[in-house]
């Protein structure tokens, strides 16, 4: 069995929200583990609570968001129990974050150059200014922009090369996690497929692990090599990417969200979108969240929540597989 | 065979040489930008042509042209044989019930201090002359047809109770409601989740049939473009780069520009190495020379630079402007 430590260890992590509404549970008891040099993709509608769960595990809640429950251990450290400074310290070093709109990430009054060096300055008190300065360049160079453009200011770039900008920060101190947090949603196909490309080929190298969060399904399954899927709050199937191609054995979800989507090379496309609505965190429907758009669901869906059982390489949390279980237990 | 002709001969929507021009800020002389550049298509009754391309392409500016919210700078657009370029007042109105538009943004495209029912009750009175019962059943009817039930409770409700499908659904039913011939669906799907997208462009298909509409989908994502367009329309820098049916154009992709958008949509087969390809935005001012693409261009030559290349009609009803689409290799 595997005996390395795994660089992000998720334990029934549970994430609430305290709203006028009452506690809302956005991440509802979720585990992972993700070792090194891997990506992992965490696929998710709106309001599925995969942002939440990054923010988490970067400690990056807001005010009324806290952790209600588990542990979060980042290459063995439990990230919630660190003080500020340990914290200071610790993030970006071991793990850092792309966020989703570059442009906000970054700051509009200084330059590109003073944005990475304050990240050096801060984290490294020894280090000259030449060195940093010729880091910089080095990471313009490793995301393929210019390093001329060390002098430009954000609004100088276009959306693909700020975004680049916002992974070389990233990736700066050689962090062993990376959450990337629906990194190229805002950008145009071919601007967003060479920006992945460039992700794949730095991870190559560098070999830190990535957890990549996105809506975008087929995209996701192209790029990690292990996907978990989120609904309300849960994750209902954690999976090889390589069995996404089919649809057998999979959780309804999931097997929906494959329906949904046309395929670009077949010689007939066929869609089948999944019926009702993205459920509301504020009012959770009881036992299995996807019961009342899910077209198996029985009465049992209704009232008890189902287990996880393991089917090949997959856990996938549904009541239909109870059957399959048996079977295997039996034999 | 016999199919093919009756649609060649029923022709909804052409539009010829459309050059549309926006001026642009700024000091001294006034300047202009040219995002569409003599653009030329055809949409036949009861079709569904698909305009694909990046942001800045020009393909939003080509589809509010068609409905008429952009006077064109220069260019004709006819549909149902009459030309509507120069439409004003009673005329442009009376248009209205022909062509619809469906926006992107189903949080921004509607009232919310109206209930549901209003956005359809208004165009069903205004310009289908509905009243009392009557009208009370045809919105009874339009809101079942998109699949917005119960309806006697959603009617009642405001924009802001509805989810991001249902608020697009509801769009659909109130360009419907003038019982319309041609609907510009400007990516109707990319704000909304992607198990909801599904149930989007199938109602738009189905509605196809049952009301025989004709679309323009406006849409950066091929897959999409495949799956709803019967011919795919690929624009870049304003211009037309190539047309053709949409399981030829993803077979058969000619012009480097489609090859390169092909290869960065996921599933496809193609292996092009983007890795270090930056992008920078297609010349749109006017006055420019050469074809849009040649910056990016792997095949770009001395001519390119200095000729648009024509539309030429390669094999039936595929479509391509480039002067070098015979060549195989390519990397970015």
């Amino acid at each position: 069995m595997e005996e390395k430590q795994p660089v992000l260890e998720l334990e029934n992590v549970s994430v609430g929200y305290d709203s006028t509404a009452g506690m809302v549970q956005a991440v509802n008891d979720v585990s992972l583990k993700i070792y090194e040099n891997t990506i992992v993709g965490l696929i998710g509608e709106s309001g599925s609570g995969k942002s939440t769960l990054g923010n988490a595990i970067m400690h990056l809640l807001k005010n009324n968001a806290v952790l209600t429950n588990g542990t979060i251990k980042v290459m063995g450290k439990e990230v919630h129990s660190m003080n500020k400074n340990e914290l200071r310290k610790f993030r970006w070093s071991q793990m850092s974050m792309v966020f989703q709109s570059a442009m906000n990430a970054l700051n509009p009054v200084l330059t590109i150059e003073a944005q990475i060096l304050d990240v050096y300055r801060s984290h490294y008190k020894n280090m000259s200014k030449k060195e940093a300065r010729a880091r910089a360049r080095e990471l313009m160079e490793i995301v393929s922009i210019d390093p001329t453009h060390l002098n430009s200011y954000p609004h100088e770039l276009s959306g693909g090369m700020r975004q680049r900008v916002v992974i070389a920060i990233a990736i700066a101190l050689d962090p062993k996690l990376v959450i990337m947090d629906e990194p190229t949603t805002a950008l145009d196909v071919v601007v967003q497929r060479s920006i992945l490309d460039k992700i794949k080929q730095i991870q190559k190298v560098k070999k830190f692990a990535i957890l990549f969060i996105s809506h975008d399904f087929s995209l996701v399954s192209e790029l990690a090599s292990k996907v978990a899927i989120m609904y309300a709050g849960r994750f209902i199937e954690v999976t090889d990417s390589k069995s996404l191609s089919h649809t057998d054995q999979h959780h309804p979800y999931t097997e929906g969200l494959i329906n949904a989507i046309p395929h670009l090379t077949a010689e007939e496309v066929t869609i089948t979108g999944i019926p009702g609505n993205p459920p509301n965190l504020v009012d959770l429907p009881s036992g299995c969240a996807y019961h009342p758009r899910c077209q198996f669901a029985t009465e049992r869906c209704k009232t008890e929540r189902p287990v996880v059982h393991q089917i090949d390489n997959r856990d996938v949390e549904c009541h239909l597989y109870d059957a399959v279980r048996k079977e295997v237990l039996e034999s | 065979m016999s199919e093919a002709i009756v649609k060649e001969s029923s022709t909804l929507v052409q539009v010829e040489d459309l050059v549309i021009k926006f001026p642009v800020r700024g000091k001294g002389e006034k300047k202009f930008i040219t995002p569409v550049d003599r653009v030329s298509l055809e949409i036949k009754k009861g079709e569904v042509l698909a305009l694909v391309g990046e942001s800045g392409s020009g393909k939003t500016t080509i589809g509010r042209a068609l409905v008429r919210l952009l006077t064109p700078t220069d260019g004709k657009i006819i549909v149902e044989g009459k030309a509507i370029d120069e439409y004003k007042g009673k005329a442009l109105n009376e248009y209205r019930q022909t062509a619809q538009m469906i926006f992107q943004d189903p949080f921004g495209s509607l009232n919310p201090v109206k209930t549901i029912e209003s956005h359809v009750k208004f165009p069903l009175k205004k310009h289908q002359g509905y009243k009392g019962e009557a009208l009370d059943q045809k919105i009874t009817d339009l809101l079942v047809q998109v699949g917005l039930t119960p309806v006697n409770e959603i009617r009642k409700k405001y924009p802001h109770e509805l989810s991001g499908g249902q608020r697009q659904r509801l769009a659909i039913a109130r360009a419907l409601a003038v019982n319309p011939q041609f609907i510009v669906a400007d990516e109707p799907t990319s704000m909304l989740d992607v198990s909801i997208r599904a149930g989007i462009l199938q109602l738009m298909n189905d509605l196809k049939d049952d009301f025989g509409l004709s679309y323009l989908y406006i849409t950066h994502d091929l897959a999409s473009a495949r799956y709803f367009g019967d011919r795919i329309m690929v624009l870049y820098g304003g211009r037309v780069m190539e047309i053709a049916e949409s399981k030829e154009l993803i077979k058969n992709p000619l012009n480097p520009y489609t090859k390169l958008l092909l290869a960065a949509t996921p599933g496809s087969e193609s292996q092009i190495d983007l890795t270090n390809m930056t992008n920078e935005p297609p010349d749109l001012t006017e006055g420019r020379q050469g074809c849009p693409f040649v910056h990016r261009c792997p095949l770009v030559t001395d001519l390119c630079k200095e000729k648009v290349p024509a539309l030429e009609e390669v094999e039936d009803g595929h479509v391509v402007a480039c002067h070098h689409y015979g060549s195989q290799a390519l990397t970015f």
